[in-house]
């Protein structure tokens, strides 16, 4: 066990390449275009014109959910345990740089990794009692988790209880108040989606996959499964955690209500089923398709409770009729372009 | 010291609609192996028939269960019979029927919330707010007559399992579907028999929570975390566990409320929950190789 740990902290290469398909230019340089082209979307101001603050909001949004469903992704796709209370991280992170900012006045900014490694820590204490179980009763536990931070968030007075904090407004000019957010974002969905593609690509990983596939038999063959899956259950909380901080932030007022309810955790696990569990692209391509659609809905039909319902039958659509979500059913039928491969 | 024993009796009398809640979601699991997060929904979903039964025809909300029963039974067989056997035999099953039923939930609850709005509402019969005084001890009508009334179909259910050859064959399901299948129990059958049953029996709850429990769509999320976590603390698929579980939270919950106030009552369940995972994960009742 030791030993896998430690390939994996040295950086284990990959080992679970896919076969049989040469590996083309095109698969390195659409995301290197991709990444170059959301670098540079600020700068663009006078191309982009008047919607200029809302393509930034959407970006934002857009590589918030990106990060999110990447991270979901480790310990719901690699791993097969579904956890329906992940947003919890995203409002320990908001809150905890929140309330730095509120009291030692330390910017979000600054502190986001940290809002990340206190998630990962409340992650790891949780996962410790949670991850006893299998299946059903972990399902359970994570929303009984969900329901009681969320009982604890709305009646604590140090942290506003129902009516929430607000925070300090940024101090950037307003013109250009997005950027820094942007930019944030960006580094934490990039940051993710690397994550989740060195985790596929290690023993870490392939632990992962085997404790998805059998647990008892991942367990016979050595897998330390309990430490494995704590570790990927903190893990996968981290960049939720950073998130969090910064939507926050972007919002300047932290509400129980925008983090701990459940309509999160059903984003997460939309985008990546949707995607495709357990890909690498999957959970990025989720996220970016689910988000569009929302902004569609919301533009030509208004927000209203019919987007639960949407949500709910796309949900259920995709699992009845395309449970390898978009990747990995594409894969499936040999048609998955060399960019959108990195399993 | 009279006043804990005030506190207990109030317990006792929700835990009797707690374990008629509990009773249909953890038969649905013990048969079936299915985690259905949609229960909580479709209680507030029959709530809502019970409301505007009651509301615009008059009807007590004991007598709706003549239709919410009927109703939800039906619903069931037909939920059961348009999603479940698509997944039947898919490697990760009751991962599968939690997202399924995840996504049944959100359906449910994103309509009731398009059509009936988010308004906090209840029936409130005569009796609603009455109680009965025996000795030192008040007794609130509402409660007691539903508490009787899931006793009752609590019984029934339990007849029904144990006294009849259908009953037989879904507790031979139960206890392993492969032998009963091979001993020719036309497992299909009773499978969506017993999912209609457990929603006959959220029908049933939601008529009878719709003026113990003010309700409005969103609030099923609490319902079903509640829920689960006596089954789970009962030993999932348990109706045994379900119904001990179900009297002792609630209980518990009473004295929680009772001391911290109300807002803290769902504390209990979850406290439980994380408690009963850290000493026994299979539950009270629950056999160790069943978990998972």
């Amino acid at each position: 066990m030791t030993q896998v740990e430690k390939k994996e902290s040295a950086g284990a290469g990959p080992v679970l390449p896919t076969p049989g398909k040469p590996r083309s230019r095109v698969r390195y340089a659409v995301p290197a275009i991709v990444t170059l082209f959301l670098a540079l979307l600020p700068l663009a101001r006078p191309l982009i014109g008047q919607p200029y603050n809302y393509v930034l909001q959407l970006g934002i949004a857009g590589l918030m959910w990106v990060a999110m469903a990447s991270s979901w992704n480790l310990i719901g796709g690699f791993t097969g345990y579904i956890s329906l209370g992940h947003n919890v991280f995203f409002g320990i992170g908001g809150y905890t740089a929140g309330m730095l900012l509120i009291y030692v006045g330390l910017s979000p900014f600054v502190t986001a990794p940290l809002a990340g490694l206190v998630a990962v820590a409340f992650g790891f204490l949780v996962g410790l009692v949670t991850l006893r179980t299998r299946g059903p009763s972990f399902i359970i536990s994570t929303i009984a988790l969900l329901l009681m931070t969320g009982l604890v968030f709305d009646n604590w007075d140090l942290v506003g209880g129902s009516n929430g904090l607000s925070l300090p407004l940024p101090p950037f000019p307003v013109e250009s108040v997005k950027i820094p957010f942007y930019y944030a974002m960006l580094i934490i969905a990039i940051g993710s989606v690397y994550l989740g593609y060195r985790v596929a690509h290690s023993k870490f990983g392939l632990a992962l996959r085997a404790i998805a596939q059998d647990e008892t038999k991942a367990e016979v063959a050595g897998i330390d499964t309990r430490r494995i899956k704590i570790a990927a259950f903190s893990l996968s909380a981290f960049f939720v955690g950073a998130a969090g901080a910064i939507w926050g932030y972007s919002l300047s007022y932290l509400r129980p209500t925008i983090f701990f309810i459940i309509g999160v955790a059903a984003q997460m696990v939309l985008m990546v089923i949707i995607g495709g569990r357990g890909t690498v692209a999957g959970p990025a391509v989720g996220a970016v398709l689910l988000v569009t659609l929302n902004e569609v809905a919301v533009s030509q039909f208004g927000s209203s409770e019919l987007n639960i319902v949407v949500t709910g039958v796309i949900l259920l659509v995709v699992l009845l009729f395309f449970p390898l979500g978009v990747v990995g059913t594409l894969r499936d039928r040999g048609h998955l372009p060399g960019f959108l491969d990195w399993d | 010291m009279s006043h804990l024993i005030q506190v207990i009796i109030l317990g006792l009398l929700l835990g009797g609609v707690y374990a008629l809640m509990a009773s249909g979601l953890t038969l649905m699991f013990g048969v079936m192996r299915i985690v259905n997060l949609a229960h909580g929904a479709f209680i507030i979903a029959a709530c809502y028939v019970a409301f505007f039964l009651f509301r615009d025809l008059g009807w007590d909300p004991f007598v709706s269960l003549a239709v919410t029963m009927p109703l939800f039974f039906l619903l069931g067989m037909g939920v059961y019979r348009a999603l479940f056997p698509r997944i039947e035999g898919s490697p990760r099953f009751g991962e599968m029927t939690v997202l399924l039923t995840f996504a049944l939930a959100l359906i449910v609850e994103g309509l009731l919330s398009y059509v009936f709005t988010g308004t906090f509402r209840s029936t409130d019969p005569s009796y609603a707010t009455d109680a009965v005084r025996i000795g030192d001890f008040f007794i609130p009508t509402a409660q007691f007559y539903s508490s009787i009334t899931s006793v009752v179909l609590l019984v029934a259910l339990w007849a029904f399992l144990y006294f009849t050859r259908t009953g037989y064959a879904v507790r031979a399901t139960m206890q392993n579907r492969t032998a009963a299948q091979i001993v020719g129990v036309n497992v299909r059958r009773v499978s969506t028999l017993s999912f209609g049953i457990g929603m006959a029996l959220a029908g049933a709850s939601g008529s009878l929570i719709s003026f113990l429990f003010p309700f409005f769509p969103a609030r099923h999320w609490q319902w079903i975390a509640i829920l689960l976590a006596l089954i789970v603390l009962g030993g999932l698929g348990s109706l045994k566990g379900a119904v001990v579980g179900a009297l002792l939270l609630a209980v518990a919950a009473g004295v929680v409320s009772d001391r911290f106030g109300p807002t803290w009552s769902p504390m209990t369940f979850f406290g439980a929950l994380f408690l009963i995972l850290l000493i026994r994960p299979q539950g009270l009742f629950g056999h160790k190789a069943r978990v998972g």
